[in-house]
């Protein structure tokens, strides 16, 4: 059938299918000279175009099926009439405005034109314009669909308050550095740490360096270290954030979030069940028991292997400096504890006091110890016990 | 390193836009080296050093500010917390209170604070806290005020 039309390329001088076109490669054939975009209902040339704009009068493939005119919908044009109305397309607009006008308001789409700020046709627009959105004051609110109104509308003020917080955000000088945390050289330094107890703002490095700086001069960890630098309130973690708040509930959203986002993280510490997490059931991070893991056996963290050899520590102040310095070092001085709680703040601080004797039996005062954890629900949960000091010291020499 | 220099910048503008705004404190930057600077203090009034002015000398440390400043009298003072030979300072802030928030010019405004309420109780001077244990205010201060006058005001004549 097709072979009784002229080759389009045929008839240019350059067919590259030769003799395997599937049209016809003889002069005498008629060209198939209809507009398929007329038969299919709209040709953006109009009166100008090249190809005939007939109804199709006779059979010919493309069009053999396709009937006039829509908004008759046929086989071949299976997308809805608004679709092929563009808003460059001037001609098919005027023409078939009489077929949209008869669709219901709300299935209209409105003018994107006036949507996106500016429609140059204004009044004469055959489309909708939309109402104002009070927030972002341009036309895109469709008047008939009330439910995409409301949509933009909370959309639109979110985005709108995010964008007020970031400009906000900008002016604020992280108090360590004495800079804007957001005009920092690298993206990873423009970020805020934010502590939990106070509202003072700081860039998350100078905090976090803060924090997990060795207290050389005897400066205390809980007293000074993991204390805002200005008001000396004491924090157990920072919180990053790439915005600053302005109002307490941003804030416990922020951390909400990141709380939210740490949980859905392995612990490398408990490492599946293999590891033994410091932090027990208070950390924040997600604890997973793979099936075959020490605790999956044994329904405990493994026991944790004491130090060979260690310094020697004289006195308890050391003792707990080092606890201090193991609580505040690496990555868990900065999310350490979940709880601000004191009664949490004692328990955990016991555990790590406890899980850390191991490094004191040197000091002679120590014979022998349970270690348990003491976070655990029942508090009996035994991490390892009757770790002998003789033994120690046998080692040691001494 | 980088931190701590871009951070004494910070800190050398800032003390050359205040430079009026705080006629007690002069802060001064050495010309060569961003980690040293010395600062003349006003004695404050109402006290012995009243009419003072004593000098102090900074060298701040690489990790600044994530390690105090060690500060120390360069003018002899009759203090007691201030060591009377080397001039060491006993101030909690230059030690275990430090907190990276503090700035050279706040060290200056909390030694001036210092002289005018000296602690007793941990003397690096004994003499001088020993007359203030025991009650001696007077004797205290004439001591205090003698010493301004030789080391800390200008000669007359």
């Amino acid at each position: 059938m097709s072979k009784r039309i002229l080759c389009k390329f045929f008839a240019h001088g350059a067919c590259l299918k030769g003799e395997h076109c599937e049209f016809s490669h003889d002069w005498k054939d008629p060209t198939n000279n209809v507009c398929t975009y007329y038969q299919r209902g709209i040709c953006s040339y109009g009166s100008r175009c090249r190809y005939e704009h007939v109804k199709a009068s006779r059979p010919h493939p493309s069009a053999s099926s396709s009937s006039a005119l829509p908004p008759a919908e046929t086989d071949l044009s299976p997308l809805p009439s608004s679709c092929f109305k563009q808003a460059w397309d001037l001609d098919s607009l005027d023409t078939f405005n009489p077929a949209t006008a008869a669709a219901k308001p709300e299935e209209q789409p409105i003018c994107s034109y006036a949507a996106a700020g500016d429609c140059p046709r204004a009044d004469e627009c055959p489309h909708i314009h939309g109402n104002i959105c009070p927030t972002c004051g341009k036309r895109c609110l469709h008047p008939f669909r009330l439910e995409e109104r409301e949509e933009h509308k909370i959309a639109c003020e979110k985005k709108h308050k995010q964008l007020q917080a970031l400009t906000l955000s900008q002016e604020i000088e992280c108090c360590v550095c004495l800079e804007r945390v957001l005009s920092k050289p690298t993206p990873a330094e423009r970020k805020f740490g934010l502590l939990t107890e106070c509202d003072h703002a700081f860039c998350i490095g100078c905090i976090r360096n803060w924090r997990s700086s060795s207290p050389s001069t005897g400066m205390d960890v809980n007293s000074t270290l993991r204390a805002c630098p200005i008001c000396r309130k004491l924090s157990y973690f920072v919180v990053p954030s790439v915005i600053w708040f302005s109002a307490p509930e941003e804030k416990k959203e922020i951390i909400d979030n990141y709380r939210e986002k740490l949980r859905s993280i392995d612990c490398k510490h408990f490492n599946f069940g293999d590891g033994n997490c410091p932090f027990g059931t208070s950390c924040f991070y997600k604890h997973t028991v793979k099936p075959g893991s020490y605790a999956w056996k044994f329904h405990r963290p493994p026991p944790r292997r004491p130090r060979p050899s260690g310094s020697n520590f004289s006195d308890v102040d050391t003792l707990v400096n080092m606890i201090g310095n193991i609580i505040s070092e690496g990555e868990y001085g900065t999310i350490g504890f979940e709880d601000s709680d004191d009664d949490e703040l004692t328990t955990t601080d016991m555990m790590m006091l406890l899980m850390h004797m191991d490094h004191a039996y040197h000091d002679g005062r120590l014979e022998e110890v349970v270690l348990r954890h003491l976070d655990a629900e029942d508090g009996q949960t035994v991490i390892a016990k009757d770790i002998r000091l003789s033994d120690f010291l046998e080692d040691m020499h001494i | 390193m980088q931190q701590s220099r871009a951070r004494l910048f910070k800190e050398y503008k800032e003390v050359q836009r205040e430079k009026v705004a705080d006629p007690d404190i002069q802060l001064v930057c050495d010309d060569t080296n961003i980690f040293k600077w010395t600062a003349l203090i006003k004695g404050p009034s109402e006290t012995p050093y009243e009419g003072g002015v004593f000098q102090l000398a900074f060298a701040v440390p690489e990790p600044y500010p994530l390690q105090p400043p060690q500060v120390r009298f360069l003018t002899k003072i009759f203090h007691p917390n201030v060591h009377f030979k080397t001039g060491e300072i006993c101030l909690d802030i230059l030690k275990n209170a430090w907190s990276p928030a503090w700035t050279l010019q706040s060290v200056c405004r909390a030694i001036i604070a210092l002289m005018a309420h000296p602690e007793p109780d941990s003397p690096l001077n004994c003499d001088s806290g020993n007359l203030l244990r025991s009650g001696d205010v007077r004797g205290f201060n004439s001591m205090a005020r003698m010493y301004t006058r030789l080391a800390a005001m200008p000669k007359k004549g």
